[in-house]
């Protein structure tokens, strides 16, 4: 069973203008303007699933999919979002709390309606809705059974779109998880394309979050503080959403680019105080005089940058039987999208999508913490997986 | 994690994307965040109060096989210009800013940084487009988030360290 990279583009395209067309819909029925921040998909694990949902408590719509594609389609608020919805709603029809509840239902009948139109047409076959049903819960429980199911055996492709009201707190999330097989059948594309067999998508995401393991244990090494990797996810998203994904707060941190089979970027993220506090411990005594961010604090993270992406590259060149180099740090001081923007713009000139490699480590406790990311070059990933022997 | 925009919220605003461009026939601001090495060209006609905004990332569509033509400043700009025009804009009357093109980055094989090279495409373009340059902010090593208020006729440029300019 092979992926086709151009299909899951194509895939996650169909996705974002679905997401669009959900914004747009919940603009007119709210009154509140809504952005898609950022539509992408990953093929995620159980694990995974526990790690991005946990501790978070949700309201959520959803919806069955039959037909040219099966599946389950999710509109997950966290509470008090939902909440705040409901009062929006309010607002605007002045119906009563059970109305409002029962819109926050339609109107999730009527995103999602708008999110899949334009799937049946690129199927060439009609998709059916089942009736939209109210759900509440904890963490992973927001998601359908058969998907947590599905995750287990073989994992499950999750589409994520974050939406984000412009002046309101109001972000949420529109999830669909299309049914494992008949998916991987529509992904399969030709043969001429560039193809990743499925199984080592997978293997390829653990590799990656063995990688943050040892990023995270250097930093633990050279600085003596407790690590730990939090989450690690292989997404798969359009360039441009990259810069979006990291955010406009300002970052301290690395960039390298990497040499050999994959080329790509790698770049190491502290906040502000997560790189002082980082910064200090590596000092003789563990403290520091530096105001702010200066050049003691560039040359701990340059080292230290060094010696996580040697970490997190050394698997790779492991399992992938290929040698990895990188150069040596750029140091970057600035807001998040701004650093990644010469990043996805290099890559801009051979491919439209990226695969990311998202890990964050928690430094002390939630006392800091330290995003990766990496971008291989697209092709070449795809090149290295395929050349690996059938059994990986 | 998002930082709150902290200018005047009763105008409504129209958030730009990396690749993405707005027009507006109204005091709508135009604003985008995140500009590295992309660059920010705002095109404004002031008489029939036509504004545009778009963020693009690398100069030319010929080093890329991409088919979205607002990633790049050679296809971007003539795609702003026509949108303006069907907006009710007058190409003659049209004046321009730029912002951004910085060189965050600095690799060994790279040659020339993207950031400069936007940079030169898009005041190559304006001038065969006989637009002129109001003014700009482009260049240095920084990044910066930008928002334009026709009614003010002016491009308000923020940086990291949350210094601001108007030009």
């Amino acid at each position: 069973m092979k992926v086709d990279i151009r299909e899951l583009g194509q895939f996650n395209h169909l996705a974002s203008q679905g997401a669009q067309r959900a914004a747009r819909s919940l603009s007119q029925l709210t009154g509140v303007q809504m952005d898609v921040e950022v539509t992408d998909v990953s093929l995620v694990t159980e694990n995974v699933l526990a790690e991005t949902f946990t501790g978070q408590s949700f309201v959520g719509v959803e919806l069955g999919l039959e037909g040219g594609l099966e599946g389950e389609t999710v509109l997950a608020f966290e509470r008090e979002r939902a909440l705040k919805l409901q009062d929006l709603l309010l607002e605007a029809t002045g119906s009563s709390d059970e109305l409002a509840q029962s819109s926050v239902t339609e109107l999730g009948n009527i995103m999602i309606g708008g999110f899949i139109d334009g799937w049946a047409n690129h199927l060439g076959k009609a998709i059916n809705m089942t009736p939209p049903k109210y759900t509440e819960a904890v963490g992973p429980r927001i998601l359908p059974d058969q998907a947590i199911e599905a995750a287990k055996n073989h994992g499950v492709f999750l589409f994520e779109s974050k939406l984000e009201a412009m002046d309101v707190d109001l972000d949420f999330s529109i999830y669909m998880l299309p049914e494992y097989r008949q998916f991987v059948d529509l992904l399969s594309g030709t043969d001429s394309g560039n193809q990743i067999p499925v199984n080592r998508l997978s293997a390829f995401e653990d590799l990656a979050k063995e990688g943050a393991g040892n990023a995270a244990g250097q930093i633990g090494m050279m600085t003596g503080l407790d690590t730990d990797v939090d989450i690690s996810r292989l997404r798969f998203v359009p360039l441009e959403g990259v810069p979006r994904q990291v955010g406009d707060d300002r970052f301290v941190g690395v960039v390298f680019e990497l040499k050999g089979m994959p080329s790509g970027y790698l770049v190491v993220l502290f906040d502000e105080q997560s790189a002082k506090t980082v910064a200090s411990s590596m000092m003789p005594g563990g403290s520091s005089e530096e105001e702010g961010i200066g050049t003691m604090t560039e040359g701990a993270i340059k080292e230290l940058g060094n010696i996580m992406t040697s970490g997190f590259i050394d698997g790779w060149a492991n399992v992938l039987g290929t040698s990895i180099e990188h150069t040596p740090p750029n140091f970057v001081h600035d807001m998040g999208s701004a650093i990644m923007s010469p990043v996805v713009g290099k890559l801009g000139k051979q491919q439209d999508y990226a695969f990311v490699i998202d890990s964050t480590i928690e430094i002390d406790g939630h006392q800091g913490r330290c995003d990766i990311y990496a971008l291989p070059n697209e092709r070449e990933l795809a090149r290295a997986l395929s050349a690996l022997p059938a059994q990986t | 994690m998002k930082r709150l925009e902290t200018e005047d919220t009763t105008v409504t605003r129209r958030k730009i994307g990396i690749a993405e461009y707005a027009v507006v026939t109204d005091e709508t601001a135009l604003v985008t965040s995140g500009l590295g090495s992309c660059l920010g060209i705002v095109l404004f006609d002031s008489r029939n109060t036509v504004s545009g905004l778009i963020h693009v990332m690398l100069p030319s569509v010929d080093q890329a096989r991409d088919s979205n033509p607002a990633k790049f400043v050679d296809t971007g700009l003539p795609l702003l210009i026509d949108e303006m025009e069907a907006a009710g804009a007058d190409v003659d009357r049209l004046q321009a800013w730029i912002v951004g093109g910085s060189e965050m980055l600095n690799f060994e094989s790279s040659t020339e940084s993207i950031g400069s090279r936007n940079i030169a495409m898009a005041e190559q373009l304006l001038d065969d487009h006989g637009i002129p340059l109001v003014d700009a902010d482009i260049g240095g090593g920084h990044g910066r988030s930008i928002r334009f208020d026709p009614a003010a006729e002016a491009v308000t440029i923020r940086t990291a360290d949350d210094s601001s300019r108007t030009i």
